[in-house]
């Protein structure tokens, strides 16, 4: 029902249509996502969204941007020659 | 940093260092990668910090987070150095640009970032995403790439950058905005839709 709601709105809403509460919406969403918000301020957070296009399309890019940033940045991995520096300058 | 008389034996010094530092070599490499930009200077960084967590083990009380405690030593490892090289003219003096993004007259300003579709970021190639995190001022990078990529909590991102949680929860907020607005200024100067 939520997505069917949500795709009657984005059917209907231009692009510039903003929503009463979409700071603070953003801001509880961030929280949400690095698993520091309340239990209300959650609820709150997803009863919202799923009546409000403009923020849930706030919440999926914020999950979008923080799993490209986890999933698409370098990882490298340091070369047991450095380990073996390392520890070779620590006297254990 | 305050060093407790001798708290370890040898052992316990070997243990620690083994066992509750050396676990988390790879995510101090990466941050300090992160930070540089430079492999060279991020191995500098890294082996300053594994010999500082030595030097200063006596302050670390065994069995709590160590992986906070050594981010906070690189950390503060590279800000020293930063600072050094702040005091030319050419580098960008953080606390200004918190303080310009932290004014009321700067609120707001993800209302004017352009449009940013989740599909156009999905699109982007890695070296996109990682030039983006690149441009952003070194400690709205910082909490980001702790928050994101490390997944610290907002208390012990605190602890690490020596900041309120209050301070944490706003920089990150910030640093979020910045790292949209340039996410989506590049998607719309590479033409993506």
């Amino acid at each position: 029902m939520g997505a069917f709601i949500r795709w009657i709105q984005r059917a209907m809403m231009s692009k510039e249509a903003r929503c009463k509460e979409e700071e603070r919406c953003l801001e509880l969403v961030r929280l949400m996502l690095d698993d520091q918000a309340t239990k209300e301020d959650s609820e709150y957070v997803l009863k919202h969204i799923d009546g409000c296009y403009r923020c849930y399309d706030n919440y999926d890019l914020e999950k979008t941007i923080r799993k490209a940033v986890k999933s698409k940045t370098k990882n490298l991995e340091v070369s047991n020659e450095i380990v073996e520096e390392i520890k070779s300058k620590v006297p254990i | 940093m305050e060093q407790p008389a001798d708290r370890y034996s040898d052992l316990e010094k070997s243990d620690i260092f083994n066992n509750e530092f050396m676990v988390h070599i790879d995510a101090l490499y990466n941050f300090a990668y992160k930070l540089t930009l430079n492999e060279d200077d991020a191995k500098d960084l890294l082996q300053d910090t594994c010999m500082k967590a030595f030097r200063f083990i006596n302050s670390f009380e065994q069995g709590t987070n160590a992986k906070a405690w050594l981010f906070r030593i690189l950390k503060n490892s590279f800000i020293n150095e930063y600072r050094k090289k702040s005091k030319n003219p050419g580098m960008v003096d953080y606390q200004e640009v918190e303080t310009y993004y932290n004014s009321d007259e700067n609120e707001g300003q993800v209302q004017t970032t352009p449009d940013l579709r989740s599909e156009t970021v999905k699109g982007m190639l890695g070296d996109e995403i990682t030039n983006a995190l690149n441009s952003l001022d070194v400690d709205f990078k910082t909490v980001i790439i702790l928050c994101d990529l490390e997944g610290f909590k907002y208390d012990e991102m605190a602890k690490i950058l020596d900041i309120p949680i209050g301070t944490v929860r706003s920089r990150l907020h910030r640093a979020r905005n910045m790292l949209k607005l340039k996410l989506a200024t590049y998607a719309a100067s590479m033409g993506y839709k």
